[in-house]
């Protein structure tokens, strides 16, 4: 009898969809065709005939991977972005903030560099920058697991940092615009030591967990396509 | 010859049709279609297919896995209540066009 999985799938190679949309896809056209198999088998086909009476009944390969194509677009475009992006990064961001939050209420104080002569400092909470790589590694996994690219992945683990600095770049300038009693110098300088302490340091620690998990996983799914194929 | 319109439009009234009556996956589909029509439509898996997944797109139908008895996992589409909202006023442009075909061929039989 045939492989109708494998059969599909060598006649739907390079359809360009993510892997689980993929697979979805050769499991529901090869089931169709196995179950026009069987049907042609009950009639008192033969296994040959049978086979070739069902592989009638696809049309033209092409045309099928083209329509697929076509039809899963503009849908794959959108669900993508919500299930690869929108949802891991706000998990990811509501969770490192929710510990940034419950750290400052009941953990220890910050570790605070000050230098004399200026008022801005520069502060670590290094109990919250220490869960960083494990929530990092969360949001790649959930990135990757729904079929999200490199690119897609690395924004969603970075996505904490890059909100606070959204906030930064927000906050500052209404800061001076609205209170011009503030030196501009002291803004500059919290505006630096800010940037380094709650965006660079942070990204730095998501990316410590993101990135090996993302390289394992691709490295994972890679070899599991490639046996599959 | 039939435009590509009018085909989609027939085959999607078919769907929407047969899906009215419960959910199906799609060689059910496209057997029960075939059957209640004596054989005047049939699909292709290259017509199929592709239609149920723009149909899904535009929330006529929603498809989810389901495992039969004997173990076999099924992607079955069911109606959405757009899809039951879509299907009245497509039968109504679907009659009107062939109750005006049918007094066009009978005027130019008559």
């Amino acid at each position: 009898m045939a492989d109708w999985q494998e059969l599909v799938r060598q006649e739907l190679a390079g359809l360009a969809l993510d892997l689980q949309q993929n697979r979805e896809v050769i499991e529901e056209l090869s089931a169709h065709l196995e179950e026009t198999f069987e049907q042609f088998r009950r009639e008192g086909r033969t296994e040959s005939e049978s086979a070739q009476l069902a592989l009638g009944q696809v049309g033209d390969w092409m045309i099928l991977r083209r329509r697929i194509q076509a039809a899963r677009a503009k849908e794959h475009l959108m669900t993508s972005r919500i299930t690869q992006f929108w949802i891991p990064s706000m998990v990811t961001f509501v969770v490192a903030e929710g510990l940034l939050g419950l750290l400052q209420k009941f953990g220890p104080k910050p570790m605070i560099f000050a230098w004399s002569g200026n008022l801005a400092v520069l502060q670590f909470y290094v109990p919250w920058l220490l869960t960083l790589p494990l929530i990092g590694a969360m949001a790649a996994y959930l990135s990757h697991r729904s079929g999200g690219t490199s690119r897609v992945v690395f924004s969603t683990v970075l996505f904490p940092a890059l909100a606070i600095l959204g906030l930064f770049l927000f906050v500052l300038p209404v800061a001076l615009i609205v209170d011009r009693h503030i030196d501009p110098s002291i803004v500059a300088t919290g505006f630096i030591l800010g940037i380094l302490g709650w965006v660079f340091v942070p990204a730095a620690a998501l990316l410590i967990g993101g990135l090996p998990v993302y390289l394992f996983l691709s490295r994972h799914s890679t070899s599991r396509h490639i046996a599959g194929q | 010859m039939i435009g590509s319109g009018i085909k989609r439009g027939t085959a999607e009234l078919a769907v929407l049709s047969v899906l009215q009556d419960g959910p199906l996956h799609g060689y059910e589909l496209a057997r029960r279609i075939e059957q209640q029509t004596e054989g005047a439509l049939r699909f292709t898996l290259a017509a199929l297919y592709p239609m149920l997944y723009r149909m899904e797109q535009q929330r006529w139908i929603r498809g989810s896995w389901e495992t039969s008895a004997n173990g076999r996992r099924r992607r079955c589409y069911r109606l959405t209540p757009a899809g039951k909202k879509k299907l009245s006023p497509l039968r109504r442009e679907w009659a009107e066009l062939f109750r005006a075909l049918h007094r066009l061929t009978k005027v130019a039989h008559g």
